[in-house]
């Protein structure tokens, strides 16, 4: 019959739309964390961290080889590549970025590009520059219209625990509102006896952290293709994430990766419909239309209140 | 034709009320003094008026033009100058070359050349007796030059008003006095309309304004001859935070001002 | 009189520096390819330094001018080189082309990205080679992922002597042309209006506004010039030289890279600095490829640090200092 058979294809469809969407939402969370380091440090220091993916790479390559050498699971180096993360972090405030906070802006952001290359240049050195990846197999969960491997689910949950754990800091911990004071108001915060220098030691710390854990859970999601010079792409992305989300803001990234994740896979299974186009470049070529248009009608991020 | 009218201005920052239904009309030649208390909207009042803001209601009519939407830089070749509080020359240029750009881009924006400048730039500078600075680096001098490359650089603007943002803050009482002989010059001779504005240097304004404005919370409170607005009971409450008292008030601070006058 | 000449003292150094390449690469053999490599430096940091040295503002895509204006000579050669008897007009149509791309382009990030402030500024532009790059490629424009190929056309157009000649020489000269033109425009800005109201909007924006500058123009100005002779390098670096382009290598984000460098490295927003820096930055370049090859950018990302850090001005900014008020500095600006 066909009227039955409209139905069932449409249904087809349906699902699938539906199913990309999930996938994408799924893959959104992880975006959307790896994004929350970047607005983090914006929104203490100030500062545009243009080296942003090559931190998210050094993640991956941690995970990498902790697998591959040590056999350890991406789970357990979470809180290495944190660990890690932070470790950078302190070293790179207290060796420059701390001398360019009354550098005009120029200046950060070609130091934060100039470390971004050092890591690349360096991870290059150690690993090599071709492509690798681990093969972590835990089994798939199917709900229905769609099937998961465990690993991705695990980095989404992963992802949004973090968030969360991030959440709590910010608002129970001392440390976390003597930061969020500075967020608000530098100066204030400074006659307040709020030690601004150590808040934005640590807010950049937690901020490459946070980062660089994020690489592991990227992987966690997509184990192939890591490289040194894969970061490039990351950045953009987490750009178009920060600035939809309000650029200062740790939570508007988090959600503004799950927006994003919608919209990168919706645009890409629609772009696979066309002819004569490649889906792929399309999509990350509607991203950075995304980042322009927003930047255009409202810089401080779709879902900020401002 | 009055040369700076402001119709009603309101400025708010969200719930705040910075400035509230101000009105105030400027005369060619004019100098007058705007005074209140710290919080009292002149700086935003300022602002409003040089374009860095756009009020939410009112009009800002200079010169017969209704400016009110003009961005900053359209207001400059009309005729509209500005010192900071705290000065803000362009510290990698030379003190020459700051008042120059003054020049370039201000009323004499489209006839004067980058050449015509440097020699308005070299009078002006004689003037503030920044001679021997002339090619220093701006970044370098001390804040009272400064201020003086400021002023010189608003001067070379050649502009119609000019308006003064606590010219004479973090000055002792000499140089208060000096830079008050120094703008009661610069009126004569340029023949501009200047609006002095401060918050508790009643120096600055007492035998140098014709007329004060009053603000607070945003408001105009008085509008009135120097002295008048000054001993009004209402701006000395304001001031002392209690009930007028006449004879306090002018022991405790008029008495200073007016001594020195002599 | 005098006036008018002393103005232009300070493009002897300049001149005189490409003037020595020159000399060096035509008689002493084998010199040509670094002296060719060397122009092409320091006429990127000539290009590059009218935009990030006079207004202080990062373009973290600007690579994307240089492969456009690749383009536009590419497009040229391949869609004209079956018209018979155009010869050399072919290629300056190119040139006109790639002028044209770079000005359209420029013009379109231009209205969205110098609204913006700093921060905001560097990140509008530096998804800009990427996000031109995935058009080319994702809307399969101008033969997409696959480039284009136009060794046969130019040898078409030529002759394949004249054609060899081009690659290996005559190109050459003209980035130097290009290079020489782009001091003299850096100059003429500087000694301008232009450059009066650059520096001040590059030193506080807010208050160059009061003082009556229009700020967004005079960034447009920068960009716009920057942005052309950028398209011009493309079209005979890239283009003339190796007639071949493909999006992923004319759109790498490490020439923009070595732009940064070689005007932070020299002194941003001076006149010599891009000179200066593009001869340190590429003599380097050379001789770390053949003692350490592959260990350039390692080296070259902690020295751009270090710059920013310890000597913001570069070389010819503290030189500059260092002879204030003596005879020297009217050359060096």
């Amino acid at each position: 019959m066909p009227n039955k058979c409209i139905n069932e294809d449409f249904r087809m469809v349906l699902e699938q739309l539906a199913g990309n969407l999930i996938q994408g939402l799924v893959l959104g969370a992880v975006y959307g964390m790896a994004t929350m380091g970047l607005s983090l440090i914006f929104g203490v220091l100030k500062v545009v961290n243009v080296g942003h993916g090559a931190f998210i790479m050094v993640g991956a390559f941690i995970t990498l080889w902790l697998f591959n050498a040590l056999g350890i699971n991406p789970i357990l180096a979470i809180p290495v590549a944190f660990v890690i993360g932070m470790g950078l972090g302190f070293i790179f405030y207290y060796t420059t970025m701390q001398r360019l906070i009354k550098a005009p802006e120029l200046a950060t952001l070609l130091a934060t590009f100039s470390i971004g290359i050092l890591l690349e240049e360096f991870i290059k050195l150690i690993f090599g520059s071709e492509f690798r990846g681990y093969n972590w197999v835990v089994g798939k969960i199917d709900i229905g219209i769609t099937v998961f491997p465990m690993t991705k689910l695990y980095a989404c949950i992963g992802s949004a625990l973090i968030a969360a754990l991030l959440y709590m800091w910010f608002n129970k911990t001392r440390a976390g509102s003597a930061v969020r004071s500075v967020v608000e108001d530098s100066e204030g915060a400074r006659v307040c006896g709020v030690n601004v220098g150590g808040a934005y030691a640590l807010s950049f710390s937690l901020g490459i952290g946070l980062t660089v854990a994020s690489g592991v859970l990227l992987t966690m999601f997509i184990p192939v293709g890591i490289n040194p010079y894969m970061g490039g792409g990351y950045t953009l992305k987490a750009f178009v994430i920060a600035v939809l989300g309000g650029l200062s803001s740790p939570y508007g990234a988090f959600f503004g990766g799950l927006v994003f994740g919608l919209i990168e896979n919706g645009s890409y299974t629609i772009f696979a419909l066309l002819p004569g186009v490649e889906p792929f470049a399309l999509t990350r070529f509607l991203s950075f239309v995304i980042l322009l248009v927003i930047l255009l009608i409202k810089p401080t991020g779709i879902l900020s209140r401002k | 034709m009055s040369l700076l009218k402001l119709e009603n201005i309101t400025k708010r920052f969200g719930g705040l009320v910075a400035v509230d239904k101000v009105n105030l009309e400027i005369q060619p030649g004019e100098l007058i003094g705007i005074v209140g208390p710290n919080g009292s909207g002149k700086t935003t009042l300022f602002n409003v008026i040089s374009g860095v803001y756009t009020p939410e209601e009112g009009k800002v009519i200079f010169d017969g033009t209704d400016i009110t939407q003009f961005p900053a830089y359209k207001r400059a070749p009309l005729g509209l100058g500005r010192t900071f509080q705290i000065p803000r020359p362009f510290s990698s240029a030379s003190v020459r070359e700051n008042v120059a750009i003054g020049a370039m881009f201000g009323t004499l924006a489209d006839h004067v050349s980058v050449d015509g400048s440097l020699e308005i730039a070299d009078r002006y500078i004689k003037l503030v007796g920044l001679e021997a600075h002339k090619d220093k680096e701006a970044g370098g001098l001390t804040p009272v030059e400064k201020k003086m490359v400021e002023i010189a650089r608003a001067l070379a603007m050649k502009p119609k008003l000019l308006l003064m943002d606590e010219a004479m803050a973090g000055m002792n009482p000499n140089d208060i006095d000096n830079m008050v002989q120094f703008i009661k010059r610069i009126k004569e001779e340029e023949g501009i309309a200047i609006v002095s504005m401060v918050e508790h240097i009643m120096r600055a304004v007492v035998g140098l304004a014709e007329r004060v404005m009053v603000m607070n919370f945003g408001a105009k409170l008085v509008d009135a001859k120097t002295e008048e607005a000054l001993t009004d009971p209402r701006v000395i409450e304001v001031y002392l935070g209690r009930p007028h008292d006449e004879k306090t008030w002018k022991s405790e601070v008029w008495k200073e001002e007016k001594d020195s006058d002599g | 009189m005098k006036n008018k000449i002393t103005k232009y003292y300070p493009l002897l150094p300049v001149f005189a520096a490409y003037l020595f390449l020159l000399l060096i690469g035509r008689n002493i053999s084998g010199m040509w390819q670094l002296v060719a490599m060397l122009l092409f430096y320091c006429a990127m940091g000539q290009a590059f330094n009218i935009f990030l040295g006079m207004t202080g503002y990062v373009d973290f895509g600007y690579v994307a001018f240089m492969g456009v204006g690749t383009y536009g000579m590419a497009l040229a050669i391949t869609h004209l080189a079956h018209i018979e008897g155009l010869g050399v007009v072919i290629i300056i149509i190119g040139f006109a082309m790639a002028l044209l791309m770079s000005t359209l382009l420029s013009m379109a990030v231009g209205a969205v990205a110098l609204r913006l402030r700093g921060a905001y500024f560097a990140i509008a532009t530096i998804g800009v080679n990427e996000g031109f790059r995935f058009l080319i490629e994702g809307a399969r424009i101008w033969n997409g992922s696959e480039g284009l190929i136009f060794t046969a056309q130019l040898n078409q157009i030529l002759g394949r002597e004249a054609a060899s000649s081009l690659m290996t020489f005559w190109a050459d000269i003209m980035v130097l042309i290009i290079a020489a033109l782009a001091a003299l425009v850096t100059l003429y800005y500087m000694r301008s209006k232009i450059g009066y109201a650059l520096t001040a909007l590059r030193e506080d924006e807010d208050a160059a506004k009061v003082m009556g500058i229009n700020v967004t123009k005079y960034k447009i100005i920068a960009f716009i010039t920057s942005s052309c002779f950028a398209g011009l390098v493309g079209a005979t670096s890239w283009a003339l030289k190796t007639p071949y382009v493909f999006p992923p290598e004319v759109f790498e984000i490490h020439y923009t890279i070595e732009a940064i460098i070689i005007v932070l490295l020299g002194g941003a927003g001076t006149l010599l600095g891009p000179v200066v820096g593009g001869l340190i930055y590429g003599i380097s370049k050379y001789y770390l490829s053949i003692f350490m090859p592959g260990f350039q950018l390692l080296i070259f990302a902690p020295v751009i640090i270090i710059i920013i850090v310890l000597f913001p001005e570069g070389v010819v900014g503290m030189l500059k200092r260092r002879i204030k008020g003596s005879a020297l500095a009217r050359f060096i600006i």
